[in-house]
């Protein structure tokens, strides 16, 4: 039998509850309670994103968020430090059982890559998978990615950059001390790119094009996050998301 | 003046740490506290370890790690931990953990000296 997906359509949160929604269906899907989702989102206010083994104080300039009122919050998904622009970003997850998905993670990756590879190739943009968790455009990062794997369920977070600003973006990522001369912050802009440097299309474009991508071939339906996700995720918010014992845990 | 290497001093705590990209993968940096032996060890980057609480494993069986402790043992000893609990590291080997633990407590005795 095909997996039914659930689709929650493009919303905004806070860091904390994007985070929190995300465990919180997990935990559902853990307990049969929940079924495969994939949501989209972006972050009021803007947010920057640690991977879950990475030091808050060493990749985040914790006092330029505070100054920009940017929050920042540690995902339960590995990789790097991510800038989550409220105007010019989508974040995907995509949460399902482990067994729907290659044992090999690579492999893993690149077929939930494939669904953004997709969505772009609809806006004309001729993306690429580059192992590990990276998409890119003509050599630049457009998009990262990052997989948890816990207790028989797979999360992956993903980000498409749309608009970011991009000198924002460098003054709240800490980049090593070798990094810091103009020079080479100039050299970092130049290995990401945006959907806006290769078509000409809305925010809302870039979502209808990603949403087509994903469900291509797939059984879905629209929905919401039901009573007891909610419920959970307005918990794991407050108390874990939310909370510097988490965020500043290593 | 008796000379001895400074990490045998009793009592003295001494802070290390050291990070390297891993080559194909990704960054990774270890921080150690350090008497006589590692006495806290901290791993930190942009990895991807599946299940996450496999890393606290292998942090707690760096707890004890001699200076003198080669880096090849080390990392099998990582290696062996990871087989036992089924974890599997993506962009990061217990090679590249192993040799830059040792760095590390390099790095700890060398402040000690400064």
């Amino acid at each position: 039998m095909r997996m039914q997906w659930r689709v929650i359509k493009l919303e905004t949160r806070s860091a904390a509850s994007n985070m929190a929604v995300d465990n919180a269906i997990m935990d559902g899907i853990k307990a049969g309670t929940s079924g495969p989702t994939m949501r989209f989102y972006r972050w009021m206010p803007s947010a920057v994103s640690i991977g879950r083994f990475q030091s808050m104080e060493e990749e985040v300039n914790v006092a330029r968020c505070k100054e920009l009122g940017v929050s920042y919050v540690r995902r339960i998904t590995g990789g790097g430090a991510v800038y989550h622009d409220s105007e010019g970003e989508i974040t995907y997850s995509v949460i399902a059982p482990e067994e729907e998905f290659p044992k090999n993670i690579i492999e893993s990756y690149r077929l939930i890559c494939g669904w953004v590879i997709s969505g772009l190739a609809s806006l004309g943009i001729s993306a690429e998978f580059a192992p590990i968790n990276d998409i890119i455009v003509k050599g630049k990062k457009i998009s990262g990615n990052a997989q948890a794997r816990k207790e028989g369920v797979l999360l992956q977070h993903g980000t498409v950059l749309y608009s970011t600003n991009l000198k924002r973006m460098f003054s709240l990522l800490k980049v090593s001390s070798e990094k810091i001369s103009d020079k080479m912050i100039k050299n970092a802009e130049d290995r990401v790119t945006r959907v806006t440097d290769h078509a000409d299309t809305t925010l809302d474009g870039l979502y209808d094009a990603l949403l087509a991508g994903f469900v291509e071939g797939k059984d879905y339906e629209f929905g919401a996050l039901d009573h007891d996700e909610a419920a959970k995720a307005e918990d794991l918010a407050g108390k874990v998301y939310a909370a510097d014992s988490w965020n500043f845990s290593r | 003046m008796l000379i001895c290497p400074s990490y045998k001093i009793f009592g003295v705590r001494l802070e290390g740490s050291a990070k390297m990209k891993v080559p194909g993968g990704k960054m990774v940096e270890v921080k150690v506290e350090f008497g006589e032996a590692v006495t806290k060890a901290r791993i930190l980057g942009d990895f991807f370890m599946y299940p996450d609480t496999a890393l606290e494993g292998i942090e707690s069986l760096l707890v004890g790690t001699q200076p003198q402790e080669s880096e090849a043992a080390i990392a099998k000893r990582i290696s062996t931990l990871v087989k036992l609990e089924g974890a599997t590291m993506i962009g990061l080997t217990p090679e590249a953990i192993a040799n830059v633990v040792k760095r590390a407590i390099e790095n700890a005795m060398e402040s000690n000296k400064a």
